[in-house]
């Protein structure tokens, strides 16, 4: 797009204001076509480089429609793309949903040196979704070309080699609202994916509650965004979300936006954005990267929602955040805490909007002992802080239960547990792991999360699975991680904590990845942090150093306790293997 | 035209500042394996060779880079078109 004068697509248009109730998305994108909104590209260094309207973006898609039917694709054949964050990624996920296919975002790689762990993930997913079609940006065909070698699609390629395939003459038949709109790929293990199977009247259900009753989306509105399309967060509420209200967006590759992250401000600031979400970390870079008197540079006082969610939100580091960005014009309550997960498309609950993050401190000796949140204003160390995300959106159904199913009343820690129009259908061809979260009777999903509820509203307390239940006690293992990624050069990420069994009570191990080389530093360090975790939490945890990078993370960049402990267990068990051989 | 070693040159003063002093930098050592880096400092490393110059790498074009000569030789291969290389 070697135009001499491009301009960023307008904020506020003639065209009247409708909130997501469409009955699919491409009758969404039909309307939003008739209004003059859209999607702006920028570069690293925020330059505009790319912009599509709506209405541009429909013409393609339709054409890109016409030329997957000359393919010879069948309807609902899955079409994977590896998602860079281009538009050429919308004309394509729009053209496979006016054909009648079904779209499935999937990641770029990342990371120097992630070739081989790539091509098997990718591979995985291939498999999984049984692509028939497979996009790519030109520059990773090579990579995508040898994940894909051992199926058979009938098409791999970069989409804009895929302009001067021919367009089939045949009447389009866009997907339905009881299809399937999309699979989306959630954080399960490398060798294990889970493709969420979302139909169309899930995605629009949950469209119009997040649009509506969670961002109280009004004219005037304009997003940014540096999410990846592949991630739900990223794909529903920044591509899916402005296009069903009609709303301008502004885009930064999360690449830049790791490399830069004052980019994302700048972005904010010179575009006047009133939308934009990151879990924690990204509020956290910012704080971190941006000097000294360099935050009155930005005007952030546009930004009328922050949203959070994704993983656990930590109240100081969003009110570090607002404290140094306050002299940018920065409102401590445009904060948005919000829980969501792709097996309800995205959206679960929002907090009350303009009221920023609301804690709740709860007393420890009760939360792992009884599993009560008992309110608590005693000493700090004694204390646990949750926060506050909201109720759950209309429509929708949300109760805490016991391991036997039986719903719990108010402050009572258990299963949170979900029911309403946007629950997934079930995991794509995976009738075993389906059967596993949802209950064939009521149609009540397991979210996998523990919480309890204060007054409708939620708070999450942990991962179930990841418990660590030492003599009866329910200890989280962010509360030991965060403990360590507080000493000094630790941070936050290098610490997973989980449980082993042993002989007379399980083992809590603690790993910890640590870039110290000096073997007394080192040694120093693990003995503070055994005699630190002791202190606070009566256990003696066995620490073990590990190499920067070592530690596994899910997809979407969360620590992986399940995963640590599996290969924890595996090394433990060849040693002794060895031992009893040299014995 | 800047050359390989130019930015090899550039990456070593870099690398200089921020890797463990006990462990040897050279064109062929192993960035992550060897010299710890850890995400942001990549991030960081490659900001450095963007601004110096000019130019944007795509870190999908960096799946089989693990040494300072790899990258050298990927960031010449991003500049030859802005440059009018013909390949």
């Amino acid at each position: 797009m070697a135009e001499l004068y491009m301009s960023a697509t307008l904020t506020q248009h003639a065209l009247p204001q409708r909130l997501g109730d469409f009955p699919t998305l491409t009758e969404a994108l039909d309307y939003a076509a008739l209004g003059e909104t859209g999607l702006n590209f920028y570069d690293g260094r925020c330059r505009l480089v790319a912009v599509i309207s709506y209405a541009a973006l429909r013409r393609e898609a339709l054409n890109m429609a016409r030329r997957l039917h000359g393919l010879g694709l069948r309807r609902g054949d899955r079409v994977a793309l590896i998602a860079d964050t281009d538009y050429t990624f919308m004309e394509l996920f729009y053209g496979c949903l006016y054909g009648g296919f079904v779209p499935v975002p999937l990641p770029i790689p990342s990371g120097l040196g992630a070739h081989d762990s790539y091509v098997k993930k990718l591979n995985g997913l291939l498999l999984s979704c049984e692509a028939s079609a497979v996009f790519a940006p030109t520059v990773l065909l090579p990579v995508v070309q040898e994940a894909a070698a051992s199926l058979a699609p009938l098409f791999v390629g970069a989409a804009k080699d895929f302009q001067a395939q021919a367009m089939a003459q045949v009447d389009l038949e866009p997907s339905r609202p009881d299809e399937i709109a999309y699979l989306q790929y959630t954080s399960g293990s490398t060798r294990f994916p889970r493709g969420v199977v979302v139909t169309q009247r899930a995605v629009m259900a949950n469209l119009q509650g997040i649009i509506r009753d969670g961002l109280g989306v009004r004219p005037g509105d304009r997003c940014v965004s540096w999410l990846p399309f592949y991630h739900d967060m990223g794909l529903v509420g920044f591509v899916l979300g402005p296009m069903a209200s009609q709303l301008s967006v502004d885009y930064l590759r999360t690449q830049d936006f790791a490399m830069r992250p004052r980019q994302w401000l700048n972005l904010i600031s010179q575009n006047r954005g009133t939308i934009s979400f990151a879990p924690p970390f990204g509020y956290d870079m910012c704080s971190r990267r941006v000097r000294e008197g360099e935050a009155s540079r930005f005007d952030l006082s546009s930004w009328r929602i922050a949203g959070v969610g994704a993983e656990p939100i930590r109240a100081e580091i969003l009110e570090r955040f607002a404290d140094q960005f306050a002299p940018a014009g920065f409102n401590l309550k445009a904060f948005l805490p919000c829980y969501g997960l792709a097996e309800s498309t995205l959206g679960v609950s929002f907090s009350r909007r303009d009221t920023g993050i609301q804690i709740d401190r709860i007393n420890r000796w009760e939360l792992e002992h009884h599993s009560r949140a008992v309110p608590f204003d005693g000493d700090e160390s004694k204390a646990s802080i949750f926060v506050n995300c909201g109720a759950v959106l209309p429509g929708h159904r949300l109760d805490i239960r016991d391991n036997t199913g039986h719903p719990l009343p108010d402050r009572q820690i258990g299963r949170v547990t979900l029911m309403g129009p946007s629950l997934m259908s079930g995991y794509f061809c995976d009738e075993d792991s389906t059967q596993a979260v949802i209950d064939q009777d009521g149609g009540w999903l397991d979210t996998g999360d523990l919480g309890y509820l204060s007054g409708g509203e939620l708070f999450i307390t942990g991962r179930r699975k990841d418990l660590l239940i030492v003599r009866g006690r329910n200890i989280w293992p962010q509360d030991i991680e965060y403990l360590a990624e507080c000493q000094p050069d630790i941070r936050p990420g290098d610490v997973i904590a989980f449980l082993v069994p042993a002989d007379i009570e399980p083992q809590v191990v603690v790993q910890v990845q640590c870039r110290l080389t000096d073997e007394a530093q080192r040694t120093q360090l693990q003995q503070s942090l055994t005699k630190l975790i002791n202190s606070e939490f009566g256990l003696s945890a066995r620490v073990e150093l590990v190499p920067p990078h070592s530690l596994p993370r899910t997809s979407s960049g969360k620590p992986s306790r399940a995963e640590a402990q599996k290969r924890f267990l595996q090394q433990m068990q060849s040693l002794c293997g060895l031992s009893m051989a040299a014995g | 035209m800047i050359s390989q070693e130019k930015i090899l040159e550039r990456l070593f003063v870099y690398l200089g500042r921020i890797a463990p002093a006990s462990t040897p930098i050279h064109p062929d050592v192993d960035l992550i394996q060897e010299l710890g880096l850890d995400s942001i400092k990549v991030m960081d490393l490659l900001m450095e060779l963007e601004d110096e110059f000019d130019l944007s790498i795509p870190l999908n074009v960096l799946t089989d880079v693990r040494t300072p000569a790899q990258l050298a030789e990927a960031v010449v291969t991003l500049m030859e078109p802005a440059n009018g290389t013909v390949r």
